[in-house]
């Protein structure tokens, strides 16, 4: 629970504030009647804290006594199961409520509940359905069940996708290569001019083949989708740190590639795959005779 | 193994005779080559060769063999040490104290030099003495094994070492070594016969990092690890017996593939490239079926190994058993231009397997056989592979091309014969080399002959048939293979050589028939035929007079005399007929079959029994003709002019259906710009039978003749309905469909269409804004996402449709190209090029197509002056690092850039690359480049041609490309391009203005100084230069004036011998001195020598006796270095007792030779003659290895 000391500010902390309060008073009172003529505000703070929590726990339980047997609203056998089952003497009840010193205290002001922020109000609630009792909840707002649709007009013209498709990339493309070309080193073609039309510089490669036979990732990934049944086979003899490969799905692999005529895949290949004898396949001897030095 | 114990063989038969004559005094029967290191750091190779030769000859004392480069430390000889001298006439052609500066002199001087070391004349580089001790174990013709010691250190030819600069140990880096050259060039990397002609088997020894693979001819035997398991050793044996040209080697950290349809097939490629490799060479079985199936002939071989390399030399070289590619080659399953390309060197190899490789040639004359059958072999794999018209289109490619070539250089001859070496025999003189050596060839001549005997090939076939052709390719390999299991019977060997004799003999023998007069015309003779063809048709007699003229005046044609077939078309029918074109007879009469006039109800018969409707309304309404054809089978070597009317033409292209008649007829039709034109192409265009190179001709047709039609051309741009229609969407026509090429055809017909539209032009001769817009909405609306194959090369070609758009600034008073003037459309073009160049660098297409087009579109739009003129963009890209085709664009852009601005400095800057530059193939390609796009040509004036620049191209042929057969050819071509044959006008006179002709007792004129078009004949000029200079030296040596012809070796020789004396004068005892000699600059050509080899040079080797006797090369025997071990024992040499009393003089012996009625005579005559026998026992000098970098006096020099 909040403590009072805090600042108050929003209307939900006014309104605990004030059962608080009144709390106070009621403890304060019920000391009075014990007989104190004071008391320190520490004490008094915890006498409140420990019959706010005895109320709040008689009020839990008998909330809970209430839905284990179905109901929404507790009654009355409710706080009495409660009150027994916490050792409260029940009997003794009545009895203290007609004391004679007892102090009555003024009612609590009243205080606003707080506003619970009003969810989005969609549309109207629905009402319940004949099969469904009336002490049911209410049906929440429609918006948390019920699916709008808010598509736009679907873009169906051929000439405006490929138009975006086309601007778009091109937008990509451009940002990215002007990009490149600020953070890096570039030529001119205009002396007076470096930013209109900045190129890249060239910049050598170490291996320049690679770069220029070898497809870039993006096409790899189209490749991958176009045939995917090719798989590198490198194994590693034990002697050779040589990548060396048989292509043995050659045969069996979709070839895609060729120009439109049809490699005769012979069948019978397939079976001597196994048999290789292919001299660059060997293992590496070891040598014959070790000679002393 | 090597034969033992055989009967020596010795060719005696008579010339002419199939027979061959070895020109050696011995047979080699086997070689043995080990390479037991390997440095990549230091980029060296250490090893030995041994050569088991038999004597053919009783007295044979020596043995020359051929060796480049090489460093050779020790030669033994059955074990015992021998003497030899090592002396490479080619190093430096013309002597540099010689200020002769014109070609023809060179040409002379290299053709002499390369004769000195040519192997098909018995010559090498290095002469080994046999040891005396040996000369009785030689009478009684008993196996010699020599074997030799070397090694070689930054071969700048013949090896070449690709090593990338990045981290890592020798195999991560990809660093590779493979063996490269032109024709014959083994000798720049290991010692031996560099013949093709001598055969003999091998075991090939490398030993490498254990990482790496070697891969060489042969059998792969066994790999066995070093000692310290760090190496491996590679055993080759190559039982078949083979020419030393014939050898390769590639080394490098190669992924190993064995091919999954031939298991003996092994493929080899660089680390990362393997799926590429497992693409491309997924066919190379069926080139193996198809050849092995015509050819009814198995692969000679028992493997194959082909291995794609970088900065290869060539595409593709074929040596026994195994082929080197250039990695570029090498292409994944999306590209579709590379394929059939790629899939054309494979089978190009294959060819050169058969014959080339194992069926090799008896001399440099019968090259064409060997070159002709394997390029017609291949014709016939083109033929069943990509069909009947794309095998007639390159049929009709390659004849344009050796048509024009001829035309414009005079001639090529496929089997020259040589005279007595005179000058007057010269087949070639129209040429500015001589075509007796295949090392003094232009590279493009050689590449004309390639092309030239594979069509006579041809012609051989269209005269034979091709199962009769077939019948004597199967007889000529499996003689050979017969021959070649023939182990111990060397002389069997020479069966395997193919000699034109020998083919020509085959032939009648097979086929009956006589060839003779063909081969006279286009064997034994060069130059094509040029025929001029009109016609007109007689209505009364109903008959068609063709007249058919011949050009055989001018340089490259030849007078056509025999059949020739001419294709008549007409209503009724198409018909043959066969002229007899004869010496006089210019008209023939062809009787015409069609009577009728014009039966329209009737279908019109073709050639090949189609019968089609025709529309005839623009037929002439009395002639029966629908078109002629003369030659339609190519089968003569001509050019045909032929005058029809523009609707024969256009009737010819749209119903005859040999595709090189439609190509003929757009070619033609350029000329008739009419509406009709223009509709019979548009018909073809569209035509989806129709082959799709006549369409793509089509297009660029199409656009020449609207362009000439501008002002009365109605309707949308030519071909951009068209486009449209074909592929664009139906409902939105301004956009392209997605990229679909699944058909090769539409694909290459929309790659080619927006690059012709691309030329058209308004009447303000500007390209059409319509135009233009198309091709960027094109590039704007390319997409290739749902596309399985690459749009590389079709971006790319639209970058070239953008750059064909281009037309000049319009400029105001030269102002200077800034940004602000730019033309506005120029700027939407350079957009699109600025972005494709930048996203090349985040996302590079194959090959770098796009950056390729990107560089070329910039060099067009600074060559129209929107953008100022600047080399530097493109000579970063032409820096080394970058992929050799952006390298070559570049290139080409600057080389452009030098004629354009006539800029020195960008020629320095090129001649400088030319000389440095890492990649053979690249320096080769700017020499290419500058001969075809000079900055000035020899007739012209340029601020550019100066003294300097003579002399660093002279330079650069006589000694900088000493390492590189190909470059040196290229090194002439371009100096002939910019200088002509004689002295180059820019040089100042020679100082000396007048000639002492002595034998006359007058005095002259210095030719020179007479102006060349004044000076009668070049080469009488250009002889006498070389005299003057020789004046300089020696007043008393002159030559009479009226002789025309001086023989060079003869010229060549008094030079050296003048030099020689002045080096004597000055000879230095110490070696100090020798830097002072201008002579000593010589070692400077030779890195591999090391200083101590200037003493070596001025050590004067008094052993010249081969040389004296040929004649040829014996200048260099004075600086010729004597090699030999340190610690060899000297005693090895005093077998002759002269040796140390032989005094300065005698070397001068190598005038006495001259038997050869020289005119010339000198006042040094010498007192010392020299009968042969003498000369035999010359002494043996010897003085210090180059290699060991020590000087080690001999006894004979301390005199």
């Amino acid at each position: 629970m909040r403590s009072g000391s805090k600042q108050a500010t929003t209307p939900a902390d006014n309104y605990y504030l004030a059962r608080r309060r009144t709390l106070q008073v009621v403890v304060s009172s019920l000391l009075t009647e014990a007989g104190f003529e004071s008391a320190e505000k520490a004490s008094v703070e915890t006498l409140t804290e420990m019959l706010q929590s005895y109320l709040s726990e008689i009020g839990r339980s008998a909330k809970s006594y209430c839905e284990h047997t179905a109901r929404t609203q507790p009654t009355l056998s409710d706080i009495v199961v409660t009150l027994v089952e916490m050792g409260f003497n029940v009997e003794t009840l009545p009895a203290y409520a007609k004391r004679s010193q007892r102090m009555v205290i003024t009612a609590p002001p009243v205080t606003n509940q707080p506003v619970t922020p009003k969810a989005l109000t969609a549309g109207q609630n629905k009402s319940h359905p004949p099969h469904i009792p009336s002490h049911f909840p209410e049906f929440p707002d429609p918006h948390t069940y019920i699916k709008t649709p808010t598509y736009r007009e679907l873009v169906s013209d051929y000439q405006v996708l490929r138009e975006k498709a086309a601007s778009q990339r091109r937008d990509v493309e451009r940002a990215l290569t002007r990009f490149m070309a600020k953070t890096g080193e570039t030529q001119s073609l205009f002396k007076d001019d470096v930013s209109t039309f900045p190129l890249i510089a060239a910049r050598p490669f170490t291996i320049p083949y690679l770069t220029a036979l070898l497809p870039s990732e993006l096409e790899m990934q189209q490749m991958e989708e176009t045939d995917s049944s090719e798989q590198d086979e490198q194994t590693d003899t034990e002697n050779l740190p040589l990548h060396i490969s048989v292509d043995e799905s050659g045969a069996e692999k979709e070839n895609a590639s060729v120009l439109q005529q049809n490699t005769s895949l012979s069948g019978s290949r397939t079976g001597e795959e196994n048999l290789i004898d292919n001299p660059y396949l060997r293992p590496v001897k070891k040598p014959k005779i070790r000679r002393k030095k | 193994m090597p034969p033992t114990g055989l009967e020596p063989c010795r060719m005696n038969r008579k010339k002419g005779d199939k027979g061959f004559e070895s020109p050696r005094p011995y047979k080699l029967t086997h070689q043995v080559v080990c390479i037991n290191n390997i440095n990549f750091q230091r980029k060296s190779v250490v090893g030995f060769v041994e050569l088991t030769i038999f004597p053919t000859v009783a007295n044979l004392n020596r043995i020359k063999l051929n060796s480049k480069q090489c460093r050779i430390y020790r030669v033994r000889v059955n074990d015992l040490e021998a003497a030899f001298i090592y002396n490479d006439p080619t190093l430096e052609v013309c002597h540099h104290e010689s200020k002769q500066r014109n070609l023809n002199y060179f040409s002379n001087a290299y053709a002499a030099a390369v004769s000195a070391v040519d192997p098909d004349a018995g010559n090498g580089e290095l002469c080994i003495k046999v040891p005396s001790e040996l000369w009785k174990h030689v009478d009684e013709l008993k196996v010699l094994k020599v074997h030799i010691n070397f090694s070689l250190d930054q071969p700048k030819g013949g090896l070449h070492f690709v090593v990338p600069n990045v981290e890592g140990s020798m195999a991560e880096r990809g660093a590779h070594v493979f063996s490269c050259g032109y024709q014959n060039s083994t000798r720049f990397w290991f010692p031996c016969v560099d013949s093709y002609s001598e055969l003999c088997t091998w075991k090939l020894e490398y030993t490498v990092d254990a990482a790496m693979v070697a891969v060489s001819n042969g059998d792969l035997v066994e790999t066995i690890y070093t000692h310290d398991m760090r190496k491996k050793t590679f055993h080759y044996m190559l039982p078949i017996p083979t020419a030393a040209s014939n050898i390769s080697l590639a080394i490098g950290p190669f992924e190993i593939l064995v091919d999954p349809y031939m298991h003996e097939v092994t493929h080899f490629c660089l680390p990362q490239l393997l799926p590429l490799l497992k693409h491309t060479t997924s066919y190379l079985h069926e080139v193996f079926e198809f050849y092995e199936e015509i050819l009814t002939c198995r692969y000679p071989y028992s493997c194959f190994k082909t291995v794609f390399v970088d900065e290869a030399y060539v595409e593709v070289a074929a040596y026994a058993s195994m082929s080197i590619f250039s990695t570029n080659l090498l292409h994944s399953a999306m590209i579709i231009d590379e394929t059939p390309l790629t899939r054309r060197c494979l089978a190009q190899s294959l060819a050169q397997q058969f014959f080339g490789c194992f069926i090799s040639r008896m001399s440099w004359s019968d090259e064409w056989v060997l070159k002709g059958i394997s390029g017609y072999i291949y014709g016939l794999w083109m033929k069943k592979t990509f069909g009947v018209n794309e095998y007639r289109h390159w049929i009709k490619e390659e004849l344009d091309q050796i048509v024009a070539y001829e035309l414009k250089t005079g001639g090529v001859l496929l089997h020259p014969i040589f005279g007595g070496g005179k000058e007057k025999d010269n087949p070639a003189s129209h040429l500015h080399f001589s075509i007796k050596h295949p090392h003094t060839l232009s590279w493009e001549y050689y590449t004309m002959f390639q092309c030239k005997a594979h069509l006579v090939m041809r012609l051989i076939e269209n005269r034979i048939s091709m199962e009769f052709m077939l019948q004597v390719f199967n007889k000529l390999l499996s003689l050979a293979s017969t021959a070649s299991s023939q182990k111990f019977q060397s002389h069997m060997w020479s069966q395997m050589l193919v000699s034109t004799s020998g083919f020509l003999k085959s032939i009648s023998n097979v086929s009956g028939k006589d060839i003779q007069p063909l081969i006279k015309q286009w064997v034994d003779q060069s130059g094509v035929v040029k025929f001029y063809g009109s016609f007109a048709f007689n209505r009364k007699r109903n008959v068609l007079e063709l007249e058919i003229k011949q050009d055989y005046t001018s340089p490259g044609t030849q007078k056509y005399v025999g059949p020739l077939k001419v294709t008549v078309q007409e209503l009724d029918g198409s018909f043959n007929h066969t002229l007899q074109i004869e010496e006089n007879s210019l008209k023939h009469d062809i009787p015409c079959h069609s009577k009728s006039r014009r039966n329209k109800k009737k279908k019109i018969p073709l050639m090949n029994g189609e019968e089609v409707d025709m529309d005839l309304s623009a037929m002439d309404a009395d002639s029966p003709l629908l078109w002629i054809r003369i030659d339609p089978d190519m089968s003569v070597l001509r050019k045909v002019e032929f005058e029809q009317s523009d609707f024969m033409w256009q009737y010819q292209l749209r119903y005859e259906r040999d595709v090189v008649a439609q190509e003929e007829s757009i070619l033609a039709l350029e000329k008739f710009p009419t509406p009709a034109s223009r509709l019979a192409l548009t018909d073809i265009l569209e035509q989806e039978q129709c082959f799709y190179r006549v369409r793509m001709l089509a297009c660029f047709c199409l656009a020449k003749i609207a362009n000439s039609m501008v002002s009365t051309w109605t309707g949308p741009p030519a071909m951009k309905s068209l486009f449209t229609r074909m592929f664009c969407c139906k409902t939105c026509p301004n956009i392209v469909k997605t990229n679909n090429f699944m058909s090769f055809q539409s694909y290459f017909l929309q790659k080619t269409m927006p690059v012709a539209m691309a030329l058209l032009r308004d009447v303000h001769n500007l390209c059409p804004k319509e135009v233009l817009t198309f091709i960027l909405d094109l590039i704007k609306y390319n997409d290739n996402r749902k596309n399985k194959f690459s749009d590389n090369y079709y971006r790319a070609e639209m970058i070239d449709a953008l750059a064909n758009s281009v037309t000049p600034a319009v400029s105001v008073n030269n102002e200077v190209r800034t940004l602000d003037n730019l033309n506005p459309d120029v700027r939407l073009i350079l957009e699109e090029i600025t972005r494709f160049l930048n996203m090349e660098k985040l996302l590079p297409s194959y090959r770098h197509t796009i950056t390729v087009s990107c560089l070329r579109a910039i060099r067009v739009l600074q060559k129209n002056g929107h953008v100022p003129s600047d080399p530097t963009l493109f000579k970063s890209y032409a820096e080394y690092g970058h992929f050799v085709d952006i390298r070559i664009a570049a290139l080409e852009a600057v080389v452009d850039y030098t004629k354009v601005d006539r800029s020195y400095e960008e020629l320095q800057w090129l001649l400088n690359m030319i000389q440095n530059d890492p990649v053979p193939y690249v320096r080769h390609k700017i020499l290419n480049m500058l001969t075809r796009n000079p900055p000035f040509t020899k007739n012209m004036d340029s601020p550019l041609c100066n003294e300097a620049l003579v002399d660093q191209l002279w330079k650069l042929m006589n000694s900088g490309t000493s390492h590189d057969w190909r470059l040196r050819c290229g090194a002439v071509d371009l100096y002939f391009t910019l200088f002509g044959l004689s002295r180059p006008s820019c040089l100042p006179l020679p100082e000396l203005g007048l000639v002492l002709n002595l034998k006359e007792k007058k005095a002259v004129l210095n030719p020179t100084i007479i102006p060349e078009a004044v000076a009668g004949s070049q080469e009488t000029v250009s002889n006498l230069n070389s005299h003057t200079q020789l004046i300089g030296f020696q007043n008393a040596f002159s030559n009479s004036q009226e002789e025309e012809e001086v023989d060079m070796d003869t010229v060549h020789d008094s030079q050296a011998f003048i030099y020689h004396h002045l080096n004597m004068l000055e000879r230095p005892s110490t070696p100090g001195l020798s830097k002072l000699r201008p002579v000593s600059s010589r070692s400077a050509l030779m890195p591999q020598h090391s200083p101590g080899c200037d003493v070596t040079a001025s050590a004067k080797p008094q052993w010249g006796v081969d040389m004296s006797r040929k004649g040829i090369g014996k200048e260099q025997s004075l600086e010729m270095n004597m090699l030999s071990v340190p610690a060899a024992p000297l005693s090895v040499f005093s077998k002759e007792p002269s040796s140390s009393k032989h005094s300065d003089h005698h070397h001068h012996h190598h005038h006495e030779h001259k038997k050869k009625k020289k005119k010339h005579k000198h006042k040094h005559k010498h007192k010392h003659k020299h009968d042969s026998k003498e000369k035999e026992k010359e002494p043996f000098t010897f003085s210090n290895s180059p290699a060991s970098g020590r000087s080690v006096r001999s006894p004979s020099l301390s005199d």
